[in-house]
């Protein structure tokens, strides 16, 4: 047994001299460029050609739907047009409202569903699993009950509402002031969740004994939290609030199903309005400037934020 | 009046029994070591004592009180754990000061920062408390964890293996200026260790803890010199003690239930002229000293040598047993004599 064990070892190292035989002739370095030109080919042709040519469209009077039509170079045309329309700056500024306040209403929810759920009572793990559904479903399907949900006469939201606040029937999708809430309650439904999975991963990694050491220190409540848990746990809450904000700058699904932008254009944000420009109106050197500016946007940010976020873990 | 107490206590987790009718007590001002290997109770010991662990039964004495039922913070403890347990974002000098800050002790800044200066020169960290923690070293952040303990003058200081995640000359550094440190506070102490060196220098008292029970409570020199079973014998000694059959290599005369003897390896002479034949089967320098392990009449013994001896692996020599130095032990594995006989 012994015998054949080493036997087949002998092959295989006989095997891979013979291999490296092969490759004695290639260089380290052509050898580290084979394994990852794949990858790169790839990111090439979807991800940087992609961006490059919508940098160059963004300078022309480019209509998909035209495409005999000759491409002129406009220069900064479009980019002065879309900087100074004011209903671009309404399409931001709702954009701005949504990502704040779904991040802070998720943050809140999410980092205390945690800290009840990391008290381990009985049946913590069934009730996870289901805090987590509205997370698994398809954006699609969720805006599509919640018009159901927010049906004024028929639908249970504003039932209860009026049952609890008596306010009558509320149309949360029609009304002015209503439907940018509507979709803000939709997204913290869906998506609070996230933030509480990523909060119990932080509170999970803190050992007991500091709580004990603070125990017998004498800390109260407050201070267990105040000195533990919120620093040990914010570099987890911030990185879920990088993903979440990123994917709610770019809110498009769950929007469309439910107000599609309306009423009027108090819903349209910025990939809502994008999408138009683009696929409705055809205005594609237009839209990819309005792109651009968005990408640079939450590129920035981005940048900033994961500056601060290196700060805060070291 | 006792320090601390325990009385008959025992605690369970599941199916373990974790320290079983346990009675121990530390008296004020006393350095008491509890050495034992892993999973001997030590640490739970060291928990019930601070309150975070309740006992399934017996009582709990600080100072003259019953704390059984009380919660760590009323109990006026202070414990070090072998993990850092320091608030990360937080600098030396914050560090400190937390447990002077807290609830119902609340002193003004002036006398925090007098103490949390005294004792962090005590410490020889006076120079970082501006830094944060995580900036420290290991032996750094340990000396912060100690003080963090030393700061409150509580009534009892428990530590747990604090020096175990440090490397050997920071252990010795700081070996010594605990035991110092100790004296100036006149501080009663408890403290976890696996350590012999340890346990021998630093105690007054060692406990030594077989599966959760107490096997002997004595002065270092005492459980050195009459380890009250073979297990205790083994705790302490490097390299550990021989164990001899009574009645072999010349081992007779011991008392009359004498089932074994112990001997130590400093009591082994190897290379004398007279004794029984013995064949040299391995040498482990340690600089001052040597130990060679050999085997004389189908036994292998540890014995010590002098640097100067120069033993080669295989040589055939003699070795000669000091046998009024040995230690009696009946066929229960526990004492019956030590020392000269009689």
């Amino acid at each position: 047994m012994a015998g054949s064990t080493r036997s087949a070892t002998n092959r295989a190292a006989a095997a891979a001299t013979r291999f490296s035989a092969k490759l004695r002739g290639v260089s380290d370095a052509s050898i580290a460029w084979i394994f990852i030109a794949p990858t790169i080919l790839l990111l090439l042709a979807i991800n940087i050609f992609p961006l490059l040519w919508t940098i160059y469209l963004s300078f022309t009077n480019f209509r998909a739907n035209q495409p005999g039509r000759p491409v002129r170079w406009i220069g900064t045309r479009n980019y002065e047009r879309l900087l100074g329309s004011e209903d671009i700056w309404g399409y931001l500024q709702a954009t701005a409202h949504f990502v704040i306040w779904t991040m802070i209403l998720q943050i809140a929810l999410g980092f205390g569903l945690a800290l009840l759920i990391n008290r381990n009572f009985r049946g913590a793990s069934f009730w996870t699993t289901i805090i987590l559904i509205p997370m698994m479903l398809s954006p699609a399907v969720v805006g599509t009950f919640w018009t159901y949900i927010y049906q004024p006469q028929t639908g249970i939201f504003s039932y209860i509402i009026d049952f609890f606040a008596g306010t009558g029937a509320l149309d949360m999708i029609g009304s002015v002031t209503l439907a940018p809430w509507s979709i803000i309650i939709v997204d913290t439904w869906m998506w609070t969740p996230y933030i509480m999975l990523l909060c119990l991963a932080g509170l999970r990694s803190i050992p007991d004994y500091l709580y004990e050491a603070a125990e017998i220190d004498r800390a109260n409540a407050l201070q267990k939290f105040w000195y533990i848990t919120l620093p040990r746990v914010l570099p987890f809450l911030m990185l879920a609030v990088l993903f979440r904000g990123i994917e709610n700058f770019k809110m498009f699904d769950l929007v469309v199903e439910l107000t599609s932008g309306g009423p009027g254009s108090t819903t349209e944000l910025a990939s809502i309005n994008l999408k138009r420009e683009a696929f409705e109106k055809w205005r594609t050197g237009y839209s990819s400037a309005f792109a651009i500016i968005l990408f640079v946007t939450i590129f920035g940010l981005g940048n900033i934020y994961v500056k601060v976020l290196n700060k805060v873990k070291s | 009046m006792a320090g601390a107490v325990l009385e008959n206590v025992t605690k369970t987790f599941g199916e373990t029994v974790a320290v079983e009718n346990l009675s121990l007590a530390v008296g004020r001002k006393e350095f008491l070591v509890l050495l034992g290997p892993t999973g001997a109770g030590k640490t739970t010991t060291l928990r019930l004592l601070a309150g975070l662990e309740q006992p399934d039964s017996g009582k709990v004495h600080i100072a003259g009180e019953d704390v059984t039922a009380q919660p760590p913070a009323a109990r006026d403890v202070a414990f070090v754990f072998q993990q850092y347990s320091l608030y990360p974002h937080y600098t030396v000098f914050e560090n400190l000061a937390f447990p002077l800050r807290a609830p119902g002790r609340r002193l003004n800044a002036d006398s925090i920062r007098r103490r949390v200066g005294e004792i962090s020169e005590m410490l020889r960290i006076g120079h970082k408390l501006n830094d944060r923690v995580t900036q420290l070293s290991g032996g750094e952040m340990q000396r912060v964890s100690i003080g963090r303990a030393l700061v409150r003058k509580p009534k009892l200081f428990l530590m747990d293996e604090p020096l175990s995640s440090l490397d050997a000359k920071l252990r010795e550094d700081l070996r010594v200026e605990l035991k110092r440190i100790q004296r100036d506070l006149e501080a009663t102490i408890v403290y976890v260790t696996h350590d012999q060196l340890e346990a021998m220098t630093l105690a007054d008292t060692i406990g030594i803890l077989q599966e959760g029970r107490l096997v002997q409570a004595d002065s270092p020199r005492i459980a050195y010199e009459r380890p009250a079973t073979i297990y205790a014998a083994q705790r302490l000694g490097s390299p550990q003690i021989n164990l001899i059959e009574a009645g072999r290599l010349g081992l007779a005369g011991g008392p009359p239930a004498a089932a074994t003897a112990g001997i130590r390896p400093e009591d082994l002479t190897v290379g004398a002229e007279i004794g029984a034949e013995a064949k040299i089967i391995a040498v482990e320098h340690r600089g001052d000293e040597a130990v060679a392990l050999i085997e004389a009449d189908g036994l292998r013994l540890h014995a010590l040598l002098d640097a100067g001896v120069s033993m080669e692996p295989g040589s055939r020599t003699r070795v000669a047993v000091r046998a009024e130095s040995a230690i009696w032990f009946d066929s229960g594995e526990r004492l019956v004599g030590a020392g000269a006989p009689g």
